[in-house]
């Protein structure tokens, strides 16, 4: 069983391939090299002049666990039509800010995307991550466990525990939990919140344990490089969503001593003090950093106007932002000596100066900072807006025009303190193929994801190239999930289940004998009940593993 | 009872504790409570399947339910004692019936659910009580009742990181007899009737405020006493405030769980506090979570429901009568159900736990745990029976 996809035009990064004519030939949901001439082929597409790319991978999206679930439930106005049977579905409706684990894999299938990556998953809370995620078809999936606000670790790091002990740990967390990386959210701020501290900068201390947020950093970074997974360190840093907190941002960079880490959302965390409301765009200080500074990576957390809910483990400042939630009202936790959650309604406006400057800020990131292998495109689902919005993000960044009009409806305020429009660039097919294909699996460490070489998996997506970006990324002609075709001109045709990506670095088991003691000690489950067994994700027959680390 | 293995560890379903350090020796199950030992010693009563109270082959039981189904314009899907497993089998065979769905512990869920979405709420789980509470306020409940092991396992325990657990304070805010031993012999008792909750809690968040009350008491409580219990607070570094919804039952109990959310959104602008709504299991939680996550909704509470027909899940709970009564009634559930002969079908599925394995949400929401089998009965399991009825429904 061979199928040949003929004459598309290939964006490749991963093979420097731009809009390049070429053949792919697809057996055993693998891309390989072109067969004999004796060997059927049993399906044949003729993509002549259609833009062909790899499936599109999020790297950073609230799609499974606790606080995407407390958000479902707390919000079911975002789900209750007045005539449910007259309802027409645009990108602008609430109930893309909550949706059910069935609808976010065939949004995101429909879109071209073939993964998506929940970026904050509690080890505590793992099982119901994947429980869920097991309920999501189509897409594979992924997870960042998280780490740096545990008690566990915290006491680690007051008592000088060396590195191994710290690299042990958190190779035993990515193997229990099943995950593919490591994010800290506001480094030793979660906890610090525990103990009624209000605020947290990088070179304050948690008042409780006497670490940094440097310290932390410092610590689970080079936990991360040394065991050496692709993965760098998640970073959500503190402070987020406060004016002037560039500078916290800018000094982040510099707390791994030049080892790799990603900064995600960077959007909401490049703010300054400037102007007669005290809040301004430090896009361009942000930008420069990190075209300066080649071990860090980001994502954007671009804002679109409309209601969402914002979900984020950072309690101490979601817990000031419950201030802002519309409708009012919002859930917020301390969850088992591991960290914590805040889920906050959200409405950006327009013409809230404030928002509106957020809108561009984002931009003036994505337009400012050179290389697209290290800036990554997120919404930061459904924070800052719900991932279907990601075709009309990518129209803004391909389509100066657009953009300018898009701008000239803001505040005008907001307009006074942005230069976007100063910003000419207009990114191509093939930046656009290379932040959200190549970069993101180089990035997350997918080797066999993300590109269109022979050995890749048959992940594909297949555009119309239209001058209307935005409706060219909503309606793929074709999209094939391991050489299934799965969706035709942007409707599912066939449900299929993908695969849980996971990293499993060697460590030394011993780690497990001091943790079961804390464990048997303070903490209310035993030890092994933590540990989600390959079984659990295989379960109903429709999952499974991929461990992406080379040994 | 036949126990195929000599001794393993297990996790107990029966509180929604999910007390996971249970040794099953035998026939004994070690570090149960009272609650934990009935349940991993409960027999089977019925293997066999039942139509209208007579032994049937599974095969025509699951006929029989085939038909009362195809015939039914508004069949609910009722009871949902079951598992997170169980749940998950549920879904397709309702969104095939197009049946509602109801738990039977719909009105305690709907206290809670109306309240967080209303106003939202702080809230903690059960190893930050563990390690930090200092102050435990037990507003119409003494936990026990539902919860056995609550002080056993999270207040009296020798180590915690944050606090003395031994100079914890332990409050009985209200409730109807409530068992206070549990709270030990400084605990502090302010008994009032649970009705009463919402006009105590409303008082105590004024003082909270510093705003001044004219009345000398409220609901039998001296205004000095709550100006007190209010200090206590203030003063405390980490306060829980605890209850089981189930025991707050009576007309309008929302209120008083979002004004136990009041207390705590004014106790965390100067001190740290949060709330502990416990769950009721009977897989509540699971059963909660698990629709939301697949409708992207709370379980709904079917106030006005007239279905005329019922499949009635009852796993964990052989004795609860089933939410419709004069209904063509398929049950689906603990082999032990006492009145399994008035039911129309009676199909006895493993409990999982128990007879398979199965995962579970805690009282806490936060926590889910895998569940083992711990004896062979040869019961097969809910997605068992629903897959095959689910074949033979167009």
């Amino acid at each position: 069983m061979i199928t040949l996809l003929k004459n598309g035009r290939l964006y490749d990064p991963a093979h420097h391939k731009d809009g390049v004519p070429q053949d792919i030939y697809i057996r055993n949901g693998r891309i390989i090299d072109k067969p004999d001439a004796t060997e059927k082929i049993s399906h044949v597409y003729d993509l002549a002049g259609k833009v062909v790319m790899a499936g599109a991978i999020d790297m950073h999206s609230h799609i499974g666990g606790g606080k995407v679930n407390i958000a479902r439930m707390l919000l079911p106005e975002f789900r209750t039509y007045t005539e449910p049977e007259a309802h027409i579905c645009t990108p602008h409706c609430k109930h893309h800010a909550t949706p059910t684990t069935t609808e976010t894999g065939f949004r995101y299938i429909e879109m071209g995307y073939t993964a998506a990556f929940e970026p904050a998953m509690l080890p505590i809370n793992a099982r119901q991550t994947h429980l869920e995620m097991g309920d999501t078809p189509l897409i594979d999936k992924g997870c960042y466990a998280m780490l740096g606000n545990d008690d566990y670790f915290l006491r680690l790091l007051h008592q000088k525990a060396d590195q191994k002990t710290i690299n042990d740990y958190v190779a035993w967390t990515l193997h229990a939990t099943q995950a593919i990386g490591i994010k800290v959210v506001n480094p030793g701020g979660i906890s610090a919140f525990k103990f009624n501290q209000r605020k947290l900068d990088l070179d304050e201390n948690n008042a409780h344990y006497q670490v940094s947020a440097r310290d932390i950093l410092k610590a689970l970074s080079r936990a991360v490089h040394e065991l050496g997974i692709a993965k760098p360190l998640h970073v959500h840093c503190n402070n987020l969503g406060t004016a002037g907190n560039f500078e916290t941002t800018l000094n982040t960079m510099g707390a791994s001593d030049g080892l790799p880490m990603h900064l995600t959302h960077i959007q909401f965390h490049s703010y300054g003090t400037e102007g007669d409301k005290k809040f301004s765009s430090a896009a361009a200080q942000i930008a420069e950093a990190l075209n300066k500074h080649k071990h860090i990576t980001a994502d954007v957390g671009q804002i679109l106007f409309g209601q969402t809910v914002t979900a984020s483990g950072d309690t101490m400042q979601q817990y000031l932002n419950s201030k802002l939630a519309h409708p009012k009202k919002s859930v917020l936790m301390d969850i088992e000596c591991e960290a914590g959650c805040g889920v906050v309604p959200f409405k950006y406006k327009d013409q809230n100066y404030v928002n509106a400057l957020q809108w561009a800020i984002g931009l003036e990131i994505f337009l400012s900072v050179e290389d697209p292998w290290r800036i990554f495109l997120t919404t930061d689902h459904p924070n800052g807006a719900p991932f279907v919005s990601y075709p009309h993000l990518i129209r803004l960044l391909m389509d100066k025009t657009f953009r300018n009009e898009m701008f000239d409806k803001l505040n005008l305020d907001a307009q006074a303190m942005s230069n976007l429009k100063s910003l000419e660039r207009e990114y191509t097919l093939y930046e656009i193929a290379t932040m959200t294909r190549a970069a993101a699996a180089k990035l997350i460490g997918l080797n066999d994801r993300g590109h269109l070489g022979v050995g890749a998996a048959a992940d594909i997506t297949v555009y119309t190239d239209q001058p209307d970006r935005e409706a060219m990324f909503s309606n793929p002609d074709f999209v094939f999930k391991d050489g299934e075709l799965v969706v035709k001109d942007g409707k599912v045709i066939k449900v299929t289940w993908g695969a849980t990506h996971t990293a499993k670095p060697a460590f030394d088991r011993s780690v497990e004998r001091s943790l079961r003691d804390y464990f048997d000690k303070y903490q209310t489950i035993q030890l092994d009940n933590l540990k989600i067994s390959d079984d659990e994700i295989a379960d109903n027959g429709n999952g499974r593993i991929i461990n992406q680390t080379i040994d | 009872m036949s126990i195929t293995i000599k001794t393993l560890s297990a996790t107990c379903p029966a509180c929604g504790l999910l007390c996971d350090d249970i040794r099953i020796e035998g026939a004994t199950a070690h570090n149960a409570c009272a609650k934990g030992i009935t349940f991993f010693s409960q027999t089977f009563a019925n293997l066999q399947p039942q139509i209208a109270g007579k032994p049937e082959t599974q095969e025509e039981a699951i006929h029989r339910a085939a038909e009362i189904l195809k015939k039914s314009q508004r069949p609910v899907l009722a009871g949902l004692s079951t598992d997170i497993h169980g749940m998950r089998a549920l879904t397709p065979l309702a969104n095939k019936l197009k049946a509602d769905l109801q738990h039977m512990n719909h009105a305690s869920l709907q206290r809670n659910m109306q309240a967080m979405q209303s106003a939202g709420w702080f809230i903690t789980t059960l190893s930050e009580v563990k390690n930090r509470a200092d102050v435990i306020v037990c507003i119409g409940t003494d936990v026990v009742s539902h919860n056995p092991r609550f002080f056993e396992r999270f207040v009296w325990v020798k180590d915690a990181m944050f606090t003395d657990p031994n100079t914890r304070k332990i409050v009985y805010l209200g409730g109807e007899k409530p068992d206070t031993t549990h709270g030990r012999k400084g605990a502090w008792i302010l008994p009032f009737k649970a009705a009463d909750l919402p006009d105590t809690l409303a008082a105590l968040n004024a003082l909270l405020l510093n705003k001044p009350l004219k009345a000398d008491s409220i609901a039998g409580i001296a205004m000095a006493d709550l100006q007190k219990l209010a200090e206590t607070l203030k003063q405390a570094k980490y306060a829980v405030l605890a209850w089981a919804a189930k025991d707050l039952d009576f007309p309008h109990a929302s209120l008083a769980v979002q004004q136990i959310t009041s207390i705590v959104g004014t106790l965390n602008q100067t001190t740290r506090a949060a709330g502990l709504p416990l769950g009721g299991s009977d897989g509540d939680y699971s059963i909660n979570n698990v629709h939301a996550w697949q409708t992207g909704k709370v379980l709904p509470d079917l106030q006005d429901a007239k279905p005329d027909a019922q499949i009635w899940v009852n796993s964990y709970n052989a004795d609860a009568p089933p939410s419709f009564c004069h209904t063509p009634t398929i049950v689906l559930g603990n082999a032990n159900t006492s009145w399994s002969s008035h039911a129309d079908v009676f199909i006895p599925v493993a409990t999982p736990g128990l007879d398979c394995s199965g995962t579970m949400m805690r009282v806490d929401s936060s926590i889910s745990l895998p569940l083992k089998q711990v004896r062979e009965s040869g019961l097969p399991t809910l997605a068992d029976v629903v897959r095959k009825l689910e074949a033979l429904l167009p």
